[in-house]
């Protein structure tokens, strides 16, 4: 709700102030390098302009950072700077339009459908930024390089992600002495016991992006794989995937109700927020609008660590946030200057972002990070930058993956699972719309 | 003496029986048309917690209603742009079709013009085209138009989609004309031209409003264009902008989305209604009786 | 319009066609070769901007999408290969094409059905005349005149799995159960159910759209015509249907031809409300043909299967068209 959001950003613009006063240093000496470099900014971008195309976050004071601070940047650096924002869920039909017209925006965002293999061709090549930003921080955490590497290549810059942990409500768990959600098998015992209850769990059995995320956090984290670490050739028939469509049969069956077949991305969240719902498994967004829709909920719901499968594996998959900038530009060194600078302030994005943003470098994944460092119930999430994986894994983020993912192929092998095929038959089924797919882009 | 008496009785029941008839045919179209629009407006006023419990009556206020999602609305996002945005996309588009879509459909309906089936045949072919691939060469014509990123881009194309439709539409309406009257007032003095504007036009006019109305309507619906062809907060047209602004993520703020969609249904509705009265009064007891 | 009492037999037809050549001689050189040249340039100049237009905008796009059927494009990939017809073929053999074509036409023929009854009637209802007629006929055209991309969210949350207010008030009447209950509805997430519910939104956006087309029709009838029937001592009933139906039926034709297209191509409902689940369910051609087209990149693939539309709607145009010829078209 947009008044709530209000009085978040201006508890965060607070907040931020009083970090930087005790912090002092990282976040006020990455604004320091900030302006040295700017000041060292190569002449050639004054007087240039820059058009930003990115998301609407879904903490509203984000945005409004975000613009401010590139409005900054731009007046620093003597370029106009301009950002508009669009439904990320429509990134690739504005990314096609502007290619077809050879015309638009200069860095473009992509969320969790990353378009780099597509476009590379047109695309900067980032590397030496890439490398570059590597080496002041730390290193970039394993997943980085998945989205955005074609050919040895770098064609954007990683910026952060969402996570989707355990949302689960304490005080029910407490009330039937249940143990937290640690492990998937501890969720279930914990969903069947509540369901009785009128408390059950829900994971989206439908066509909508978390469905694609939180099935491949349950798959990859009882060991199965998508494709092979070549990105070549698909993996889902295995005997772990096939542990897992019997797990999953097994957790709808026994602790959820038909209606998550309906579900889109933000029916979890009501489900958190009308109280109903023992565990949810979802982007943190749910989490923090529960603080405005429904206080009582809010106070109760805990963030978990992403369950741990039978073999003791944690994979937790998100959606990655990356930025493109098209070979078309007219300013490609302000693009590149800008993502620079934008990586240097990381810090202060995440406090912006309220913690949610999650760092792509080792150094700002460091403890205690900003904002869900200090918060005892968030803190967990600084765990998950060491588990955390992108579709395709072990693989790389192709465009068949890509394709696989818009289509919901995987949803639908366990939506087919939960109504009843058989797991041999709805695995084959999805098998074959894989290597159907995985064909496709071969011949193209 | 006593039949004088019982006549109007009569005719008062039958009155009577005739409005109930009808009011009860009307009540389930009222139903289905109304209630959802009911519901928006008690959403639009209802404090966001009251949206999220089960046990709440949903016609109704639970915690006190509220103008927030109003004031958001307006304070927090462009709306205010948006509405000036589409509702002057649509009048331009309206203009446009009107003068492209009348006189063509005059020239097929009644110039017996060589191939004018055909012409007519391949504009309507022009309709199986989807837009989701047209929106792609589409956005380069935009760019090199210059128009990229402005509202005058959704002027331009809007009417590839408005223009095939309601020239059939005025075709359709044209041959509802006799020929006779074009004829008598051609004999009277009247040219090609004349006779159109002052004879046939005037008859077609539930056609040419009709067509307002569609294009119109048909600018208002439309999502994948203006997403291409303007990204900037205060370009866009409603559709483009209550996603962008009022979804976020898997974030929505639904009080401010149905006050929205209210708002600007609003002022086109009144201009539908108006426009309906225009041509229903044409009737004087015709049809129905 | 004083030719009108004159408008039958032979005489008048031909006292009329000498007047008008009376008048034309008086103005043309007298020649009927320069009047027919006359009327074909001003008929080519009323045509030329819609014609214009369309040729431009659409009709060079369109020979592009099917360029783009035929070559192995997608949409980073400035240059492309012929490949024949390998994208429909690609189409042709996935299960969820066969799905997406089955439920387009299913949605097609449920949707017309009820949009032809409930449009009808309601167009009947509005002629009549009644008291708190103007506020009925502003209330029931509000649906068609809400942007689709946000009253189709209205109608997410109203059937929503919790919150529907849909199901709160068949539990209220008594008609279904609880929230929790087997008879409690979940619109989108039961397989059939979710397609009707898309028909329905679908159907609840356009029926007032059918009414206005025949009110409009309606009312373009002439009075004296159908007090001449009525003089004749026709009922009511048979008043429509062999003096106003005739009369109207051109209008009806294209009404029902345009909402059959504008269905079939008809993207958001099915896009926003399920994005073609759960499980294929409520895939249709429009969101399939975006999915793997734009989405995912593969344009080729994308505007073939779009193009598989046209097939569909081809049957539809040749019937209309024949019997618009039939009758005098």
């Amino acid at each position: 709700m947009g008044d709530s959001h209000l009085v978040q950003a201006r508890h965060t613009s607070v907040s931020r102030r009083r970090f930087l006063k005790v912090a002092g240093g990282s976040v006020a000496g990455g604004s320091l390098l900030t302006m040295l470099d700017a000041r060292q900014a190569p002449a050639q971008i004054k007087g240039t302009s820059l058009r930003i195309l990115t998301w609407s976050h879904f903490i509203p004071a984000y945005d409004v950072w975000f613009d401010k601070w590139s409005a900054q940047w731009g007046e620093k650096n003597g370029v106009k700077v301009r950002v508009d924002h669009i439904p990320h869920l429509e990134i690739p039909a504005r990314m096609a339009a502007e290619f077809a017209a050879g015309a638009g925006h200069d860095i473009i965002l992509n969320n969790a459908t990353i378009l780099a293999r597509l476009y590379y061709k047109s695309l900067i090549d980032m590397t030496d930024v890439y490398d570059g930003l590597g080496k002041k921080y730390g290193g970039w955490i394993p997943a980085a390089k998945s989205p955005i590497e074609v050919e040895g290549r770098i064609y954007g810059i990683p910026m952060y992600y969402i996570l989707l942990p355990m949302l689960w409500r304490k005080d029910l768990f407490e009330a039937n002495n249940l143990k937290a959600p640690d492990t998937w098998e501890l969720a279930r015992v914990a969903a069947r016991t509540m369901k009785s209850k009128g408390n059950p769990c829900g994971i989206a059995f439908s066509h909508c992006n978390d469905a694609n995320l939180n099935w491949r956090s349950l798959m990859f984290s009882f060991g199965a794989t998508e494709t092979d670490p070549s990105g070549d050739n698909p993996t889902i028939d295995s005997k772990e995937m096939r542990e897992t469509l019997a797990f999953a049969k097994a957790l709808f069956d026994e602790g959820m109700t038909p209606e998550v077949f309906s579900w889109d991305d933000a029916s979890d969240n009501r489900f958190l927020a009308s109280g109903i719902a023992s565990w949810i498994h979802d982007a943190i967004s749910a989490y923090r609008t529960t603080e405005s829709t429904n206080p009582a909920v809010f106070k109760n719901t805990y963030v978990g660590m992403e369950p741990a499968g039978p073999g003791g594996k944690r994979v937790s998959v998100s959606a990655p946030i990356v930025f493109l900038a098209w070979k078309f530009s007219k300013n490609p060194q302000g693009a590149k200057d800008y993502l620079t600078a934008l990586v240097d302030v990381d810090k202060e994005g995440m406090v912006a972002s309220t913690g949610y943003n999650m760092p792509f470098l080792n150094d700002n994944a460091k403890k205690p990070m900003p904002v869900i460092g200090a918060d005892p119930k968030l803190q967990v999430l600084q765990d998950f930058p060491k588990i955390v994986a992108f579709f395709g894994y072990p693989g790389p983020y192709t465009p068949q993956i890509q394709e696989v993912a818009n289509l919901f192929v995987l949803p639908d092998i366990f939506t087919k699972v939960a109504r009843g095929t058989s797991v041999d038959e709805a695995l084959k089924w999805g098998t074959g719309e894989y290597r159907r797919i995985f064909a496709k882009h071969k011949r193209a | 003496m006593s039949t004088a008496v019982a006549v109007p009785r009569t005719h008062r029941q039958k009155e009577f029986r005739r409005h109930l008839l009808i009011y009860a045919g009307m009540t389930p179209f009222l139903i289905i048309a109304v209630f959802p629009v009911y519901w928006m407006l008690i959403t639009a006023l209802k404090q966001e917690p009251d949206l999220y419990r089960i046990d709440n009556v949903p016609f109704w206020f639970n915690l006190p209603p509220t103008l927030k999602n109003f004031e958001t609305l307006f304070y927090q996002t462009n709306y205010g742009s948006w509405i000036v945005n589409t509702l002057t996309i649509s009048a331009w588009v309206a203009v446009i079709t009107l003068l492209t879509a009348v006189p063509a459909g005059y020239a097929l309906a009644r110039l017996r013009l060589p191939g004018a089936e055909n012409i007519g045949i391949a504009i309507f072919m022009t309709y199986l085209v989807p837009s989701i691939i047209l929106f792609l060469p589409l956005s380069r014509v935009v760019s090199s138009l210059g128009l990229q990123d402005s509202w005058w881009a959704l002027v331009v194309v809007y009417p590839t989609f408005t223009i095939p439709f309601c020239t059939w539409l005025m075709m359709g309406f044209f041959k509802t004309v006799p020929m006779e009257m074009e004829e008598a007032a051609r004999v009277d003095g009247c040219g090609q031209f004349g006779a159109l504007v002052r004879i046939v036009l005037p008859v077609s006019l539930p056609g040419v409003l009709t067509s307002v109305i569609f294009a119109f309507t048909l600018s208002m619906q439309d999502f994948l264009y203006g997403l291409a062809f303007v990204a900037p907060g205060d370009q866009k047209p409603v559709p483009v902008g209550v996603p962008t602004e009022l979804i976020r993520g898997d974030v929505f703020f639904w009080g401010s989305i149905m006050a929205a969609v209210l708002l600007v249904g609003l002022p086109v509705a009144i201009l539908y209604n108006s426009f309906l009265d225009r041509f229903i009064q044409g009737i004087t007891g015709g049809v129905g009786k | 319009m004083t030719g009108s009492s004159q408008t039958s037999g032979p005489d008048a037809t031909s006292a009329r066609a000498a007047a008008v050549s009376v008048g034309v001689d008086a103005r043309s050189r007298g020649w009927l070769g320069s009047q027919t040249s006359r009327r074909l340039a001003f008929g080519y100049l009323l045509l030329a901007p819609a014609s214009a237009y369309v040729l431009l905008l659409v009709g060079v796009p369109f020979l592009f999408s099917l360029y783009l059927a035929v070559s192995d494009a997608n949409v980073g990939d400035p240059v492309a290969n012929f490949v024949g017809l390998a994208n429909f073929r690609a189409a042709w053999e996935m299960e969820t094409f066969w799905i997406a074509l089955r439920n387009s036409v299913t949605f097609l023929v449920v949707a017309a059905v009820f949009k032809s009854l409930l449009g009808t009637s309601l167009a009947f209802l509005l002629l009549q005349e009644f008291k708190g007629k103007k506020l009925v006929r502003a209330l029931v055209v509000i649906p068609f005149t809400l942007p689709v991309a946000v009253s189709v969210l209205s109608w997410k949350w109203m059937y929503d799995s919790q919150f529907s207010v849909i199901n709160w008030a068949l539990h209220r009447v008594g008609l279904i159960g609880g929230y929790g209950s087997e008879s409690w509805p979940i619109w989108l997430g039961q397989p059939h159910l979710a397609l009707l519910a898309c028909i329905g939104v679908n159907v609840w956006r356009t029926f007032p759209f059918t009414a206005i087309v025949l009110l409009a029709g309606f009312t373009s009838v002439p009075t004296e015509v159908l007090d001449a029937a009525r003089v004749d001592g026709c009922s009511f009933f048979q008043r429509f249907r062999h003096v106003v139906t005739p009369m109207i039926f051109p209008i009806l034709i294209i009404g029902f031809l345009f909402d059959t297209v504008f269905t079939l191509s008809d993207l958001s409902v099915v896009y926003l409300l399920t994005a073609g689940g759960p499980g294929n369910a409520t895939q249709i051609l429009p969101v399939l043909a975006y999915q793997i087209g734009i989405q995912a990149g593969s344009l080729g693939r994308g505007a073939a299967i779009a193009l598989m539309l046209v097939p569909l709607l081809f049957p539809a145009l040749l019937v209309m068209l024949r019997n618009l010829k039939r009758r005098d078209w």
